[in-house]
C-alpha cells in the first residue's frame, strides 16, 4: 500500500465511521445515590413471606415436586 | 440510558433463569450419574436451557410494552408466564417416565411454579429492570 493508497483508505474511513458522541454523564449521580440509600432495605410484605413459606413446605411435604418444579424453572 | 429498550428488556429477563441453570444442571447430573435415576439428561435440559431463559426474555419485552400504557404489576405478569410455559414444558417432556406429574400432583406443581415466578419477578425481575433503567 503506497502513500496515496493509505491517505485514500484513511479518509474512506473516516466518513464510513462516525465520530464518537460525548458520552459524558447527562446529570449529577450523587443525589440519585442519596435518595437511594434513604430508601433503606427493600420491604417485603406479609403475604410475599407466607407464600413463599407455602411453596417450601409444599416441596418438603412433596419431594417428588422438586425435579418438576426445577424442570420449569 | 434511553436507547436499545427492547434489547435491555431482553438482557433483564434472561438473567435469573440463566444463572439457575446451573442449579438445574448440577441437580439433574447428580440425580443422573450420582444415583442413577434413569433421567435422560439430555433430553431433560433442552426446555430449560433453551426454552425458558428465551420466554423470560420475551416476556420482559412483553411487559416492558405494555406497562408503558398501563400500569401492570410485575408479579402477575410473571405468574402468567406459567400458564404459556407449562403445557409446552410437558409437551416437550413427551414420554420422560420420570418428570410424569401424577394428576394428583399437577395443581400442587402449577401452585409452586406460579408463586416462585410471582415472587421472583416482583423482586429479582423488577430489580434489574430497574437497574437497566427500563421501569
Amino acid at each position: 500500500m503506497n502513500e496515496h493508497e493509505r491517505e485514500r483508505t484513511i479518509e474512506l474511513l473516516k466518513g464510513v465511521i462516525r465520530p464518537v458522541e460525548d458520552g459524558g454523564l447527562s446529570g449529577d449521580l450523587w443525589p440519585r445515590m442519596l435518595r437511594r440509600m434513604e430508601e433503606g432495605p427493600m420491604r417485603v410484605p406479609w403475604f410475599d413471606w407466607a407464600l413463599a413459606g407455602l411453596v417450601v413446605v409444599l416441596l418438603l411435604l412433596f419431594p417428588g415436586l422438586i425435579p418438576r418444579v426445577l424442570y420449569h424453572l | 440510558m434511553s436507547t436499545h429498550p427492547y434489547l435491555r428488556a431482553y438482557m433483564a429477563g434472561i438473567v435469573v433463569p440463566t444463572l439457575f441453570l446451573l442449579v438445574i444442571f448440577t441437580f439433574f447430573w447428580v440425580m443422573r450419574f450420582v444415583y442413577n435415576v434413569p433421567v435422560p439428561i439430555e433430553h431433560v435440559l433442552v426446555f430449560p436451557m433453551a426454552l425458558v431463559p428465551n420466554l423470560w426474555g420475551v416476556w420482559n419485552i412483553l411487559y416492558m410494552r405494555l406497562s408503558s400504557r398501563r400500569r401492570w404489576p410485575i408479579g402477575l405478569h410473571g405468574a402468567a408466564l406459567v400458564v404459556l410455559l407449562s403445557p409446552i414444558g410437558y409437551l416437550l417432556i413427551g414420554a420422560q417416565q420420570y418428570l410424569i406429574v401424577p394428576p394428583a400432583l399437577i395443581a400442587l406443581v402449577f401452585a409452586s411454579l406460579a408463586v416462585i415466578y410471582y415472587l421472583v419477578w416482583k423482586y429479582v425481575v423488577a430489580f434489574l429492570n430497574a437497574f437497566l433503567g427500563i421501569s
